[in-house]
């Protein structure tokens, strides 16, 4: 029991710095890369990586992540990075496996009321609900409000033309 | 009110039909071509109905009953706070789009399943199982952008168009647009068994890419970086595919090849936009479970530790 509830303590601190739970992920590069000093194409060159190389992650940042591998520190580009999946390693599973230990906590929370599967066979047996559409709708904001946020959280827009498909490989 | 009218055509088509065909019989010895007239008329009928777009006001009365189901299956999660933040981060987004004037809505959903939804005329739903595995707010702003995109393009009401008929769904949204509540909803149980299949068969797989596309551009015009989608991808690459994943891994395409298609089409394009954002306090505060001040709370759990033990 106690130590149950210590883990459950330690799983909510580990969601509460989210940054520190996401320090273990980890994963592979799917084609060889340059490790670089910084987060910029034209950055100092750490180390040469080859693909399949292992790397530990320990920030993102835009299009990079920053990552130890081999001993070294660096960046390499976000799109040459697979995470590890499943099981015993990748801070995803980690944070994962965290949250739902918190969510069915006896220190219970607000959470777990009310929270349902969203499986094929709760579709299946859905009904409208017009109450609960009616308070989706209230709680729909203007324009104006949504601009105001996104400024006070220094959000700068951009123009930028939409993408064209890539070449297929 | 298009649909009424939608209504009133086909019933004054089945009316007129039989009486057609009782006069062509006996008309056809002296009107030779009278019979590939009528088969004419019909055929220009039939062309003139796919070629008819369904209007704003009917999408969005067809969206709403989706997103009323949607949400009968996993209701609002009740934090006022948590669903206004959602709304302004999306309702930002949907600005940088092409449909900045729908009435957008944004839900998150009690369920601990992984998925995000979109139905027609501007309705998103992210469950809060997807929005916990969330690294940032860029990374809800892809999740956003692509259901947005979605609603831009309207795939979902496309799909809808060609499984259901365009005549249908009129008829459909403009009866349950003359009533309210309930009963308005119960009449639409052609849209909404058609919104289900939709739901649990998935879009096309081009479509899906194509939001991919588009979502980490309209999340980058909104000042974000363009990479949160790909977080995203990345997770779920990642995840199990059953369980919380199941219905998502069975409607999309995997997130590798996502991954290669998006990653194919953005290559290095989108690095050097300014400013671009990867997080924003109002993310952070707003973090499943709601944190108190992060010190205090410390403060207070510590000695509680100490109590249970003792």
């Amino acid at each position: 029991m106690i130590h149950g509830w210590a883990y459950r303590f330690a799983a909510a601190l580990m969601l509460l710095w989210g940054a520190a739970a996401q320090a273990a992920e980890s994963g592979v590069l799917i084609r060889a890369d340059v490790l670089r000093d910084k987060p910029f194409i034209d950055a100092g060159t750490v180390d040469k990586l080859a693909a399949n190389a292992a790397v530990t992650i320990a920030a993102r940042q835009g299009g990079w992540m920053q990552v130890d591998a081999g001993g070294k520190s660096g960046w390499v580009r976000t799109l040459n990075v697979r995470l590890a999946g499943g099981g015993t390693v990748g801070g995803s599973s980690g944070v994962l496996a965290a949250a739902s230990v918190f969510r069915t906590g006896s220190s219970g929370t607000q959470v777990t009321t009310g929270v349902k599967g969203l499986g094929e066979s709760d579709l299946r047996a859905a009904e409208p609900n017009a109450a609960q559409l009616a308070m989706l709708n209230a709680q729909g904001v203007t324009p104006a409000d949504a601009s105001d946020q996104a400024s006070r959280n220094g959000l700068k827009p951009n123009q930028v033309a939409y993408l064209k498909p890539g070449k297929k490989k | 009110m298009i649909g009424r009218t939608g209504l009133a055509t086909a019933l004054a088509l089945l009316v007129c039909a039989p009486a057609a065909l009782l006069v062509a019989a006996p008309a056809a010895a002296q009107f030779p071509n009278f019979d590939s007239m009528v088969k004419g008329a019909e055929s220009l009928k039939k062309g003139a109905d796919s070629m008819r777009t369904i209007g704003e006001p009917e999408e969005v009365q067809i969206g709403a009953q989706l997103a009323a189901t949607l949400l009968g299956a996993a209701p609002l999660v009740p934090d006022p706070a948590l669903q206004a933040y959602v709304n302004k981060v999306g309702f930002w987004l949907a600005i940088q789009s092409e449909r900045p004037a729908l009435q957008w809505k944004f839900g998150v959903i009690a369920s601990n399943d992984v998925n995000a939804f979109a139905t027609p005329g501007g309705y998103v739903l992210i469950t809060k199982g997807l929005y916990d595995r969330l690294r940032n707010e860029s990374e809800l702003a892809g999740v956003l952008a692509h259901e947005i995109s979605h609603v831009v393009r309207k795939h979902q009401l496309k799909a809808l168009q060609s499984a259901l008929g365009t005549a249908a769904m009129q008829d459909i949204a403009g009866a349950a647009g003359s009533m309210s509540g309930n009963s308005a909803l119960s009449s639409a149980s052609q849209v909404i068994k058609g919104g289900k299949d939709l739901f649990l068969r998935g879009l096309d797989k081009e479509d899906e890419y194509e939001a991919d596309r588009m979502g980490a551009v309209i999340a980058a015009r909104g000042g974000y970086s363009p990479y949160g989608l790909v977080g995203v991808l990345q997770t779920l690459s990642a995840s199990p595919t059953d369980g919380a994943f199941a219905l998502l891994f069975k409607t999309h395409p995997t997130p590798v090849s996502r991954l290669e298609r998006l990653g194919a089409a953005m290559g290095s394009q989108l690095d050097t936009l300014p400013n671009a954002a990867d997080d924003t306090p109002g993310f952070v505060t707003l973090r499943n479970p709601p944190p108190p001040p992060a010190p205090v709370a410390s403060v207070k759990a510590a000695p509680k530790v100490h109590a249970k033990k003792r």
